[in-house]
């Protein structure tokens, strides 16, 4: 890592292309937090970089630094220091152990989703730091894993990882999706799992990330190892296990990384090995595509707009210029709004300039941010494949 | 998936080149590590200082007079076409404004910054920004101390802070009324190039029309957003046309038969992406971008270790490295008249943009035209090797 940051020029690439950056003067720019501070942060120096939880850990930075200077990962590596020294925030504990209220929440979903609905909740909520004008994600009492989609045999065997949120929050659109593969010719399993990490990573808790990461590589190595490939469709989970598995698990998460696909760059690969022929669809829409940055952060093109293009009468607009600004529980933190709220209108007018009938994202947080600042139509990509093919 | 043609790097020259061979009708990709150097430039296309000086080893000299004014015009054409248009005409230099307050000849220019041509230091009102960093609207004066400066407080220092709040209705509207209430003698009015990040042409139109007075941007240090809106422009016209973006990774390795390369690895966290292709154009600039890597004792070209042309002995061992002139300058990747290079056996090569030899870019100050011309003359050929 110090080599990395040693490389930095001082070009200032990478604050072209920080989000924070544009809305929020107070934060100055992975330039500065990232390279620049490291001479600050040598063993034994009191962490002061209060700042530093600004970072939404997009990771635009990274990919745009034509240096191979890694911003974020330096800017994470403080995020954590800084935690430690200083203890977590209760947003952070909060959010670092998300999986545990995510299975609680579902396990009592009406009873959550109408605590969180309630004035006193909401006010005990504003208390530890979180905000109270937006609303908080509902829960299904059915997840994934509770109602499991049947495997059907096919000619490839794969894992799916659903993360938190399509498990706890979206369950009908992770079976969609499972389905959707599984009509392709795909057997689909979906073994026990926890939460990918990223948001105890993200929270300053590194202890709390490897031991999740620790415990999904060791289910899906096996898998991997008996033949399966992972799937997966949420666009930051998939980031977690192909960027930070391999540094937070060693031998086993690199298995994981190498054997990782977005469930639409599989389809494609499939599709290329003459394995799979896609339904013939039809759809008359005009539709919005919102990047998710942990999509864009692949750095390859987006796998899903070829099948979209194949679909007759679709229009797809491909925006990937802008970062919702929510990042997960980030945008959840009173101390955040301003800029959450910023960059949200700055990513929502932008979809809605191409009027589009309907705007899709891959990312569960984005699609909930863009939700509160237009009355389109937002789903997963998935839905819209689904409903084309009928 | 197999491709027609690969641009290796994102720049000026590669994305012209990708944008062309897409037109064309081939399936094309380019892949670049990062963003280039053209996201942080003025946004201004140097073609040459004094093109009467130029050698006809130079580049320029391989294309000759007129393919360099067609290029010149196809770019001209599509930035009208994307929204961004610029003016200016070949072997006529214009003037703009940098922000150190000295006036500085480029080719062509955005229409933002086509009124600084005729303005006179001392006659232009200066509009800056309260507290904005590096640029200091003092330097401006006039000898008779005569300069008018109003500052507007955007609440922001950052040019692409300021520039996020002018993409704001609401904020412009602010700025507008603002505008009204300044007393403006100067016949035209001056702004650090922050009027919203893209086309700031409505914007300018409005404050013409408040104040009666032309205005210009004036390019300030990086982050810069004429250069940004720039990039920004050409790669989404490079995905619109459905150029395939491999970004972020660098190339590891590639797969060679026969004289044919094959494929290009790009390593990356997980699988390593392997893209395939008939042909390949590298457009991946010289020092600074990394095309070229300096050794002790020689240079080295970063993905295929072709053969770098460089001068011999002492020259190259010149000390004064801030002499435009410096021998280094003139390192690079010889080719032959189809862009392919030289001492190389590749056949389904071609190159494109500063990596050339002889190119001298601060010498000649032909960085952006040079990439325009040779990045669609090497296309050209690719197009030709392909048909």
């Amino acid at each position: 890592m110090r080599e990395s940051y040693e490389h930095c020029i001082r070009c200032t690439i990478c604050v072209e292309n920080c989000p924070v950056f544009k809305v929020n003067p107070e934060y100055p720019g992975p330039k500065q937090a990232g390279p620049d501070a490291m001479r600050f942060r040598m063993e034994g120096e009191k962490k002061v970089d209060k700042w530093i939880n600004m970072c939404t850990q997009c990771r635009r930075c990274e990919q745009v630094c034509p240096h191979d200077v890694k911003p974020a990962s330096l800017i994470l590596k403080s995020q954590i220091e800084y935690a430690r020294a200083n203890g977590s925030a209760p947003t952070q504990v909060m959010f670092s152990n998300f999986h545990f209220i995510s299975h609680l929440a579902s396990f009592f979903a009406p009873i959550a989703n109408l605590a969180t609905s309630m004035t006193i909740v909401k006010k005990m909520m504003k208390i530890i730091g979180l905000r109270d004008d937006i609303p908080f994600p509902r829960f299904s009492f059915k997840t994934m894993q509770r109602k499991k989609v049947k495997p059907q045999p096919g000619i490839r065997k794969a894992v799916f990882f659903h993360g938190c949120y399509l498990n706890g929050n979206a369950p009908d659109t992770g079976r969609d999706i499972v389905q959707l593969m599984q009509d392709m010719g795909v057997e689909v399993i979906i073994p026990p799992q926890v939460c990918c990490g990223l948001p105890a990573l993200g929270n300053g808790n590194e202890k709390k990330a490897i031991s999740f990461a620790k415990k999904n590589a060791a289910v899906f190595a096996e898998k991997v190892n008996e033949g399966y490939d992972i799937l997966y469709s949420c666009t930051s989970c998939g980031h977690t296990l192909v960027h930070s598995y391999p540094e937070l698990v060693g031998e086993e998460g690199k298995l994981i990384a190498d054997n990782s696909w977005n469930i639409y760059e599989y389809m494609e690969k499939l599709i290329d090995e003459n394995q799979l022929k896609l339904p013939e669809g039809k759809m008359e829409k005009t539709i919005a595509y919102h990047i998710p940055c942990h999509l864009k952060g692949t750095g390859k093109p987006y796998p899903v707009i070829n099948i979209f293009k194949s679909i007759p009468g679709v229009k797809l607009h491909i925006m990937d210029e802008n970062c919702c600004g929510f990042s997960g529980s980030y945008g959840f933190k009173k101390k955040n709004k301003e800029t959450t709220d910023k960059l949200g209108r700055i990513a929502a007018n932008a979809l809605l300039e191409v009027n589009p009938d309907v705007i899709i994202s891959d990312c569960g947080a984005c699609r909930m941010q863009i939700e509160n600042f237009t009355d389109v139509r937002i789903c997963d990509p998935a839905d819209i494949l689904k409903e084309s093919f009928q | 998936m197999k491709y027609d043609v690969v641009i290796i790097g994102g720049g000026m020259a590669g994305l012209m080149s990708s944008i062309y061979m897409a037109e064309q009708g081939f399936k094309t990709a380019v892949v670049s590590k990062g963003d280039p150097v053209c996201s942080i430039s003025t946004g201004c296309i140097d073609v040459a200082g004094d093109f009467t000086g130029i050698p006809e080893n130079h580049p320029y000299g391989r294309a000759g007079e007129d393919k360099i004014r067609l290029s010149l015009d196809y770019f001209k054409k599509l930035m009208e076409k994307e929204g961004l248009p610029y003016i200016g005409e070949f072997l006529q230099n214009r003037f703009i404004y940098t922000s150190i307050a000295s006036r500085r000849a480029t080719s062509m220019v955005p229409l933002s910054m086509a009124e600084a041509h005729e303005a006179k230091k001392g006659s232009i009102h200066i509009i800056s920004f309260k507290g904005m960093k590096d640029f200091f609207p003092g330097y401006f004066k006039g000898e008779e101390n005569n300069q008018n400066i109003s500052i507007f407080d955007a609440g922001s220092k950052t040019t692409i802070g300021i520039a996020t709040s002018f993409d704001d209705l609401t904020f412009r509207e602010k700025f507008f009324n603002w505008i009204g209430d300044q007393t403006i003698d100067a016949d035209v009015i001056a702004v650090p190039a922050v009027l919203g990040t893209k086309n700031p042409q409505a914007i300018i139109d409005e404050i013409e029309k408040i104040s009666g007075k032309k205005i210009f941007e004036i390019p300030t240090l990086p982050p810069s957003m004429p250069g940004l809106r720039l990039f920004r422009t050409l790669k989404r016209a490079a995905s619109q046309r459905g150029v395939d973006l491999f970004w972020g990774n660098a190339i590891s390795d590639y797969t060679e038969e026969k004289g044919q390369i094959q494929s290009l690895i790009i390593d990356q966290p997980g699988r390593p992406t392997i893209v395939e292709s008939r042909s390949f154009i590298l457009a991946t600039g010289s020092f600074v971008s990394g095309g070229l890597f300096a050794e002790k004792t020689s240079v080295r070209e970063t993905v295929f270790d072709l053969n770098v042309s460089i001068p011999e002995g002492e020259q190259r061992l010149n000390d004064s490295f801030f002499d435009p002139g410096h021998p280094l300058g003139r390192a690079g990747i010889a080719v032959d008249e189809k862009y392919k290079p030289v001492n190389s056996i590749m056949k389904n090569l071609f190159i494109g943009g500063s990596i050339l030899e002889n190119s001298q870019i601060m010498k000649y100050q032909c960085g952006h035209g040079m990439a325009i011309v040779t990045g669609l003359e090497s296309a050209k050929s690719c197009e030709e090797y392909l048909k």
